[in-house]
């Protein structure tokens, strides 16, 4: 009875909390960017197009959010736009931060703001797209070092739901999809398994022995969901197995999270002999023991942060900073990440710069894992990606190299041709106390 | 005196003997005997330096009456003619739970458990349920017929027993093994006292780590001093009273590694006790420090199987240290006793104890001398349990605790005849099995019928019958003392079996059989050629075992000579000084004697140094981190709100190959923090990167800091719902800890400077915990406090305005740039991260632009790591100061450099390129602040520790040596020898956050 009560009080404060919390997003996100109105065209500019050219002195022009022309200096029709001199800043296409929980999830430790994790063990009909809450804290902090666009990712379970990706602006999660449920995400039951020792809190891996049972399960999932695609109207419905149709269709990814090398060759068998048509290994830690399967059977690899440690002792101390450009080199497609993170993520464009120093390749090839390669991955190297004409016109000026924290500046964004507002939270706080300093 | 009080009880335990059972009614007639026996003709091992050959061991009422070449022996006497056989005396194991109660250990599995803040042990004992002095072997003690037998079977004699449970243990009993009763097998009920640094059975939180055991140890030596010097007209505590009644006894302490065993050493050095340790077979790995310790050691002889390494991929999570620890732990005593270092062996750590005599042969191939061996398990344990005149030798006046053995003790063909234990005969193998061995002519029913051979030894003798000498067939055969049954199929493929039984004559055998068809016959068997014995190999003539080499520290990465300090001139740099210089161009900087010597232009190399050229490299000061968590084998004592005693130098780990990563990133100096899973912290330990290196070289002992945290880990908001017992649970209570504390400490600190003013009386009770915290209102040690939000900053300040204390540093400080002023103005340092938030409610409104904030304020601000990953990148975090709030980017850089340096009191040595500083200093590629920056190499005093090159060659090296070990186990494996799966130790990853216990299962958890 007591504890009963002790729990109720409990709910209460936290319910509170919620709604202080509620109240405050509410309150301080600035408004998305309005539709453009009329042609713009920005000049003076080095523009770093995403696949690797750079235009110095360059020329962009965009009209209805839509690029109309990148060039040199002097290429274009000006007439009738506005023209913004933007002279010895950088322009980079709107970088894409794949595998995130960018806007379903708010604080970890709050519970109520955790949106990620589904119960059920196979759940390929949860679906992130519509949890995405533009309302989040979080999202304009991202925009603010050059995060356009990014991929809300259910987490847990054994098939853990759908993904979709999101531009970084928006006043709903309608209004700001790029690309609704792009993939459906599964959790590949790893090689070696961790258990923990509560005598001496020690974590040891060795072989992982429910493997197989895991293993067999996915396999009559995936079986079961074959046999119903080929149904032309199923009934009675399954959503579960309706929402995997679009695998053996191609029309959206199969992303499989795997880490050991061992996994992942298991993982790209399996899903080639169930029949679908796209798989993207995500995590990745050991693909670059087998960079050349990956590469014959054409499976592109979402990797985990790379600021982090090497996984075993004996490691190359530098391995995770070198492993995207390892990949690359072997012909493998690489978008790097911050999986699960989600206000982390601002620093992408770090890892790229990290991949860069130690990986022994060029800035504009560590740009594409986070730009050209993620838009190709997700399939929507269409729209975005790379500054080309009939793309998107989403993009950043920066005062400097968008890789180097010496030259991440934002100045100005842009997301299919509107203005977007670079305020957030943060820098009211900051001229907040800015304020209460100068009156000393 | 207790010395020579223990001896006195122990003489008197021999003389009484033979009358133990005085006092007992008998059930029949009394059967008294003298128990005299004369052993002639033997070869006495004496001890290890001693042996008589054919001499005579006489014995008498279970007591050595006289050994010698020549022993008049008294009429009466069973005399038995050993016709050359070896007398050795009895082993002697210190480390035994021989007749002890079972200790029955609750594992923990996962799930959250509410606290258990006291003892359950009810009664007038101390008020810790791991303390436990006055637990006493001898009472405890009940024979063990089964136990006693299996360790007689080994040829052990006495054991010195006490229960394995808790910290402090209690009494050990020296035990021997004989079959009769207590009375008689108690040799000294109280011979020793016992140490270890696990709980054992106790529940009780505290203490939750390692370095909460070595304070929980100090703090009870100074209860028990206290006690009897007066405590004890203040409380009556039977632990206490139990402790200081030990005192004097030889004190043993339980370790599992290198590391704990020296910091078992070194709380023995605070109380003048020095322990003798039981370690875990990997002195080797630090030999030097061990024997610097002088401590006699009891060694294990548990040795790693070999791993399965057949697939490449899989064997990948077996390391380095794993693969050589497999190969050199057989090594370990042989290092241990060329080093010089007293020890015994044990066969506690035995998974399986039939290993024993393998494993102890296998030490002798690897180089164990046979005579240290026998030393280590016969007189050097008695004299280390001061029993010297009863066991470990063949003396009179000792036990008659002996072994008949066939031939040397250690050779692999060696058979145990006899332990006679107390003057009782223990047969472990007839020893006047008749030597049937030989060939001889079989014949049956008056037919030869070929030949019967048998070989082997003549305890386990082997049989072949022989037919038309080329059919050879294994019988079946049973000896029993001189009757033989004999079995065999001469046709396999008919199944007709020939049963013969029959009996020795002369050197013949003869007898009875009944053939198939039921036919009753008689046979025979003539000798006919003595047994050709085939030499064995002789183990001991093999070339010693090759093995690799010892690394420091012994890991991956580690070295096998550590590096010099040298004489560098690095010419033409961009130096980044963190003096009013500022940033240095085209500059030279010479090294010398682990100082910086000079800062200028063209200056010229002294003879003998080494030049390197900078052209295009920027030269720093090596990254300080001020908050870290790396190289510790703790982090969190988080079993009470305060833990002020509790020293995280205790816990120091050289091994952490994140000390060789964050080389790697630039760090040289870190500053590593207890967790802050409650109010008031541990005390920090400062240390210098040495890789390779003791835990005293890499400590800087002179920094004196303790850590304070605030929030919602010590309010435990985030640990679940069972973790709402421990106060506070509020910010409101977090206030009172510290007054109730710092209030306890003034009147503490009062009471000693009282004290010493009078110089007599009664001295106050040590208190660790207090001291700690007395230090820091005597301005002697500085706290950084883990803080977040404005009104709990704002708390602390007023409470150590209040009460005269000062805040040295508030560390991850998230909403400092609310406070900068308040700080500013109180010399308040704050140590931040660059630009986390949103994982809990109080980084809810923590931003990027705080460190700015703070250092436009005036405040001296530092850019932390708390994370081992993030450690080794700390130049990019520094640089995003810059982005945030636009911090001069020389500014930026000292927030990882000369701000640490100053915030930890050590800028008189360390942060900044300038000389007569400690040459400390990293050479980057590009500028240190962007994100394209790598050390070329970093050095520590003049010693360059990591070397970008180096690195490449030393991975190069690393592949050869653990292809070597894994070709080496696969042979092993090709052979037979047993393997175990592969598996690996996943590094553990210390954050603040971690508690030890609620916490790291949460994190396994998610």
């Amino acid at each position: 009875m007591k504890l009963e009560k002790f729990n109720i009080l409990n709910r209460a404060a936290l319910a509170v909390l919620m709604a202080f919390a509620v109240q405050q997003t509410h309150a301080q996100n600035v408004a998305p960017a309005l539709p453009q109105t009329k042609p713009i065209v920005l000049t003076g500019a080095t523009i770093h197009t995403g696949s690797g050219q750079v235009i110095e002195n360059g020329v962009i022009a965009f009209d209805k959010g839509i690029i109309t022309q990148v060039g040199p200096a002097g290429s274009g029709n000006t007439t009738g736009a506005e023209v913004i001199d933007v002279k010895g800043k950088h322009i980079f296409p709107g970088l894409i931060s794949l595998n995130t929980t960018v806007g379903i999830q708010e604080i970890a430790s709050v519970r109520a703001t955790l949106d990620f994790s589904e119960v059920g063990e196979v759940n390929p009909h949860i679906r992130s797209l519509i949890a995405y809450n533009t309302d989040s804290e979080v999202i304009p902090t991202l925009r603010g070092n050059g995060v356009l666009l990014s991929q809300a990712v259910p987490q847990g379970g054994i098939v853990s739901g759908s993904s979709s990706v999101f531009y970084t602006d928006g006043w709903n999660w309608e209004d700001a999809v790029l690309k609704k449920d792009d993939g459906i995400w599964l959790n590949w039951p790893a090689f070696l398994a961790r258990s923990f020792n509560f005598e001496d809190f020690s974590v040891t891996m060795k072989r992982n022995e429910n493997r197989q049972e895991v293993m067999d399960k996915f396999k009559s999932v995936f079986a079961d969901a074959k046999a119903y695609a080929d149904v032309a109207n199923p009934s009675p419905v399954n959503l579960r197995l309706a929402a995997m149709k679009p695998l053996f269709e191609g029309t959206t990814n199969l992303y499989i999270r795997a880490e050991y090398a061992k996994d992942i060759v298991e993982a790209v068998k399996f899903a080639k002999e169930a029949g679908v048509k796209k798989v993207v290994i995500v995590g990745g830690d050991e693909s670059y023991k087998v960079a050349s399967f990956l590469k014959e059977n054409q499976v592109p690899v979402v990797l985990n942060p790379t600021h982090r440690l090497p996984n075993r002792v004996d490691e190359n101390v530098f391995q995770p900073y070198e492993l995207p450009a390892l990949l690359h080199k072997a012909g493998v497609k690489v978008a790097i990440t911050y999986s699960e993170e989600w206000w982390r993520t601002r620093n992408l464009a770090f890892l790229a710069g990290t991949s860069s120093g130690y990986g022994n390749i060029t800035p504009e090839e560590a740009l594409q894992f986070i730009t050209r390669n993620a838009a190709e991955i997700i399939g929507a190297d269409k729209q975005i990606g790379t500054l080309e004409k009939g793309k998107h016109a989403s993009f950043l000026v920066s005062e400097g190299d968008i890789l180097d924290m010496r030259g991440n500046d934002v100045t100005m964004v842009f997301i299919k041709g509107g203005k977007v507002n670079l305020d957030d939270k943060q820098k009211r706080l900051y001229e907040k106390y800015k304020t209460k300093y100068s009156k000393n | 005196m207790l010395k020579q009080l223990s001896t006195l009880v122990a003489l008197l335990g021999v003389s009484m003997l033979s009358h133990a059972q005085e006092t007992f009614p008998r059930n029949g007639a009394y059967d008294q005997r003298s128990g005299r026996y004369a052993f002639t003709n033997a070869n006495i091992v004496v001890d290890s330096k001693t042996t008589i050959t054919n001499g005579t061991l006489l014995i008498e009422n279970g007591l050595i009456r006289e050994v010698s070449k020549q022993v008049k022996i008294p009429t009466g006497t069973v005399v038995i003619d050993l016709k050359g056989k070896y007398i050795y005396p009895s082993l002697i194991d210190l480390d035994s739970d021989y007749g002890m109660p079972e200790v029955k250990i609750e594992r923990r599995t996962g799930g959250r458990q509410t606290p258990q803040l006291e003892s359950n042990k009810k009664g007038a004992y101390g008020w810790n349920q791991a303390i436990q002095p006055e637990n006493e072997a001898g009472k405890l003690f009940t024979p063990d017929a089964k136990k006693a037998e299996d360790l007689r079977k080994m040829g052990f004699g006495t054991v010195l027993s006490h229960s394995h449970d808790g910290i402090v243990r209690g009494s050990g009993a020296l035990l021997s093994l004989t079959d009769e009763s207590a009375n008689k097998a108690i040799l000294n009920g109280k011979a020793s006292s016992h140490f270890s640094f696990s709980k054992g059975t106790s529940g009780q939180t505290y203490p939750s780590s390692a370095m909460g055991v070595v304070a929980l140890l100090r703090q009870h030596y100074y209860d028990a001093d206290w006690y009897a010097k007066g405590g004890k007209n203040q409380e009556k505590n039977l632990s206490l009273e139990a402790f200081n009644e030990l005192k004097g006894l030889p004190s043993f302490f339980e370790t599992n590694d290198k590391y704990s065993l020296l910091r078992a050493d070194k709380i023995g050095d605070e109380f003048g006790v020095q322990y003798i340790i039981r370690g875990g077979g990997d002195e080797y790995q630090r030999l030097n420090e061990i024997k610097a310790t002088k401590a006699t050691l009891l060694l294990p002889l548990a040795f790693p199987e070999a791993y399965d390494v057949a697939d490449p991929w899989d064997a990948d999570l077996i390391s380095i240290s794993q693969l050589k620890h497999w190969e050199l732990a057989p090594k370990n005593a042989s290092e241990v006793a060329k080093a010089a270092i007293p020890f015994a062996l044990t066969t506690s750590g035995l998974k399986n104890k039939n290993d024993f005599w393998k494993n102890i042969r296998t030490a002798i191939e690897y180089g164990l001398p046979k005579e240290k061996a026998l030393e280590a398990l016969t007189t050097l344990p008695a004299s280390v349990i001061k029993a010297d005149g009863q066991v470990g030798s063949i003396k009179a006046g000792l036990l008659a605790n002996f072994l008949i053995t066939s031939t040397d003790l250690f050779s692999k063909d060696n058979v145990i005849y006899e332990n006679w234990i107390q003057g009782k005969k223990f047969v472990l193998t007839a020893i006047n099995a008749p030597d049937l061995r030989g060939t001889y002519a079989l014949s049956i029913n008056n037919q030869p019928t070929g030949k019967l051979q048998i070989t082997g030894s003549p305890e386990k003798p082997e049989y072949k019958v022989i037919i038309q000498d080329t059919v050879k067939i294994t019988p079946k055969a049973i000896l029993t003392n001189e009757l033989l049954t004999l079995t065999y199929q001469p046709d396999k493929k008919r199944q007709e079996t020939i049963r013969l039984t029959g009996w020795l004559t002369g050197n013949a055998l003869k007898g009875e059989g009944i053939l198939p068809n039921g036919n009753v016959v008689p046979w025979t068997a003539t000798f006919s050629e003595k047994f050709a014995a085939t030499s064995p190999k002789d183990t001991a003539s093999k070339k010693a075992i090759e093995t690799g080499k010892i690394v420091y520290p012994f890991v991956g990465f580690g070295n096998e000579e550590l590096p010099k300090s040298e004489t560098v001139l690095i010419k033409n740099a961009t130096v980044w000084t963190n003096e009013k210089d500022g940033i240095l161009k085209n500059t030279d900087v010479l090294i010398q004697n682990g100082k910086i010597a000079k800062v200028g232009k063209s200056l010229s190399a002294p003879s003998g140094s080494k030049t390197v050229d900078g052209t295009g490299k920027h030269l720093t000061t090596g990254i300080i981190d001020e908050h870290s968590h790396i190289a510790l084998f703790a982090v969190n004592e988080g079993g009470q709100t305060s833990s002020a005693e509790v020293r995280m130098a205790d816990v120091i780990n050289p091994d952490d190959v994140n000390i060789y990563r964050q080389l790697a990133g630039g760090v040289t100096t870190s500053h590593l923090l207890h967790g802050s899973a409650n109010s008031i912290g541990g005390q920090s330990a400062l240390i210098k990167l040495k890789w390779g290196g003791s835990q005293s070289e890499m400590l800087i002992p002179e920094s004196k800091t303790i850590k304070f945290a605030l929030g919602e880990n010590v309010k435990q908001s985030n640990w679940g719902d069972v973790a709402r017992v421990r106060f506070p649970q509020t910010r409101m209570g977090v206030e009172q800890v510290f007054y109730d504390h710092f209030l306890r400490a003034k009147d503490y600190a009062q009471s000693w400077k009282a004290y010493n003013a009078k110089k007599g009386g009664v001295a106050p009770r040590r208190d660790l915990e207090l001291d700690a915290l007395a230090e820091i209102i005597a301005n002697e040690r500085s706290i950084t406090c883990h803080s977040y939000v404005q009104s709990e900053i704002n708390m602390l300040m007023s409470v150590a305005d209040s009460l005269k204390f000062k805040i040295n540093t508030f560390t991850h400080i998230l909403e400092g740039y609310k406070l900068a002023d308040k700080m500013q103005q109180r010399g308040i340092g704050g140590s931040t991260f660059a630009d986390w938030w949103a994982y809990k409610m109080e980084v809810k409104e923590a931003i990027p632009y705080n460190a700015a904030l703070m250092y436009h304020q005036g405040v001296t601000v530092a850019i932390n790591s708390d994370d081992a990953e993030m450690a080794r990148r700390l130049n990019q975090e520094a640089a995003k100061t810059v982005n945030y709030g636009g911090v001069p980017e020389e500014e930026a850089w000292k927030m990882v450099t000369l701000n640490p340096a100053k915030l930890l009191h050590v800028d008189d040595k360390l942060g900044s390129v300038k000389a007569g500083k400690d040459a400390d200093l990293v050479l980057w590629n590009a500028n240190p602040l962007s994100v394209y920056a790598r050390p070329e190499f970093t050095m520590i005093e003049g010693t360059v520790y990591f070397d970008r090159k180096k690195d490449e060659e030393k991975q190069k090296t690393m592949a050869v040596e653990r292809e070597r070990l894994i070709q080496k186990m696969l042979s092993d494996k090709a052979e037979g020898k047993p393997t175990q799966k592969p598996q690996g130790a996943q590094p553990r990853m210390w954050h603040c956050e971690d508690i030890v216990g609620v916490h790291a299962e949460h994190a396994e958890e998610n």
